[in-house]
């Protein structure tokens, strides 16, 4: 179980470096709780972010309810991973 | 101004259903997809494997006499769909010259030129295909129609993304009304179910991994399709004067931009699109009885036009058949406007509104279902056909029943 948690917090923070590279936000003051609107990332920065996943990971995530209802950092941060970890076993 | 009527007299398709326009209304009608799995050799890394492709089989059965050498598969597409409207049409020589224009959309030009050819250029010792240009050119297929017919009117390549053969038919309507010309070969097409094209759009996100399921609210994404629709236009008069069958009327035309942003939509921008064309048409909202939508299939573009719906009908939206005939054919980008306004005429003729096929559940977000499972009889006398592109453009079209001339 905490190897799990441990594992689950690594996935998000490799995923943190990754929005502030393509969302050019200053890692440093990302912080989970922030509104992806405040932040400046519009529907492009969002895409590009997405693209990464996909190098980054070998995963295809399109645009459905699920990612266009994300709010927060976090929110991005609990359904990449999800989606992530799904691809991963299936 | 003349403010001529304007009349449909011949239609045509090639469609990843099939050959002509009986493939494409009966696979609409019956809910059959088209969608095929594909596989690109130049695409390492492709995920999606689905797309409503043309396959080189069915292609190369229509266009053998063809000249392949001048031409990319986006101009075989579209002459092959004119020669089926023309034909049925009955025009014959002297009814081209310069009363009869041409236009014809497409978004992408000669894809797969470009795509092979990219491939190619970096390497000296390959040599580049010399017709590269007059191949990938856009407007090329629209004047090797005219060349073919000798229709020597005004010739126009409307190339804006999705909307481009809404907006060409939409053009070709007002040349008509004007008086500016008598007839009119019109539509678009798009052949770009290929490797580079395919990955820009997956690559973009907006290409369903598993099915096209247009208004559901697990809704992931597109199907790429390709094809071309054309029809032969024309004054009310002209059709008269020649004894033509008439298909049906083109009544009412709006086009509007949402001038915001590129790729996101604004149901005011396309909500605009679609009251333009009602007041063009003289129609209120309970007289328009099947919407052919949009219906992408993408997040974003089902809840927008949804809302657009809703204000442009409001009560009378719910008795309003919907659906999106995309998941049978595919989006066909340029074409796709082209190939919905041919289905939707089907639609008036046959008074018939064909099933959004792949629907799963309603969406809180959109609260409404289209047609589903087995095509809706309708009674109606008009029907609409939206087409809302990247960039913002928005156009809409309205058909009349030929009966009410």
């Amino acid at each position: 179980m905490r190897n799990d948690t441990t594992e689950k917090s690594k996935l998000e923070e490799d995923l943190l470096d990754l929005v502030a590279e393509e969302g050019m936000i200053d890692r440093a003051s990302l912080q989970r709780d922030a509104l992806m609107a405040d932040l400046n990332i519009a529907s492009a920065d969002f895409i590009m972010i997405l693209m990464a996943i996909e190098e980054k990971y070998g995963i295809y995530i399109s645009v459905d309810n699920e990612m266009a209802d994300l709010k927060t950092i976090q929110d991005l941060l609990t359904a990449a991973s999800k989606k992530i970890r799904e691809k991963e076993q299936g | 101004m003349t403010n001529a009527r304007v009349v449909i007299t011949g239609v045509g398709a090639f469609s990843p259903c099939g050959y002509g326009v009986d493939a494409l209304w009966s696979s609409a009608r019956d809910g059959v997809s088209a969608a095929r799995t594909v596989q690109f050799e130049t695409v390492p890394n492709q995920h999606v494997k689905t797309a409503a492709n043309i396959p080189d089989a069915l292609f190369n059965a229509h266009s053998s006499n063809f000249k392949h050498r001048f031409q990319d598969r986006v101009t075989g597409f579209a002459l092959i769909a004119a020669d089926e409207a023309v034909t049925q049409a009955g025009l014959t020589p002297d009814d081209f010259g310069d009363d009869c224009a041409v236009i014809v959309g497409s978004g992408f030009g000669g894809a797969d030129t470009l795509d092979v050819n990219y491939l190619a250029y970096a390497n000296a010792n390959v040599r580049m295909d010399p017709m590269s240009i007059p191949k990938i050119m856009t407007n090329a297929a629209a004047s090797w129609i005219s060349m073919t017919y000798g229709a020597r009117g005004p010739v126009y390549c409307n190339s804006t993304a999705c909307s481009s053969s809404s907006q060409s038919i939409g053009l070709a309507y007002l040349l008509l009304r004007s008086g500016a010309i008598k007839r009119c070969i019109t539509g678009g097409t798009e052949a770009c179910v290929v490797g580079g094209v395919f990955r820009a759009w997956e690559v973009l996100r907006v290409l369903s991994p598993d099915f096209c399921r247009p208004f559901s609210r697990d809704r992931n994404g597109m199907l790429l399709g390709e094809g071309a629709g054309i029809l032969v236009l024309e004054t009310l008069e002209s059709a008269q004067e020649r004894g033509a069958t008439i298909l049906a009327e083109i009544a009412g035309y709006g086009t509007t931009s949402d001038a915001g942003d590129l790729l996101r939509p604004d149901f005011r921008g396309a909500a605009s699109a679609m009251s333009k064309a009602m007041t063009d048409a003289g129609l209120s909202a309970g007289q328009v009885g099947y919407a052919n939508a949009h219906g992408t299939g993408t997040v974003a573009n089902d809840i927008s036009e949804t809302k657009a719906m809703r204000e442009v009908f409001g009560d009378s939206f719910d008795s309003l058949a919907v659906s999106s005939t995309k998941p049978v054919h595919g989006h066909a980008l340029g074409a796709a406007g082209a190939l919905e306004t041919i289905i939707t005429m089907n639609s008036l003729i046959h008074q018939l509104a064909p099933p959004s096929v792949n629907y799963t559940t309603l969406d809180p977000a959109i609260g409404f279902e289209p047609v589903q499972g087995e095509a809706r009889p309708i009674q109606t006398g008009f029907c609409l056909s939206n087409s809302f592109a990247f960039g913002g453009v928005n156009a809409s079209l309205i058909l009349g029943h030929a009966s009410r001339l």
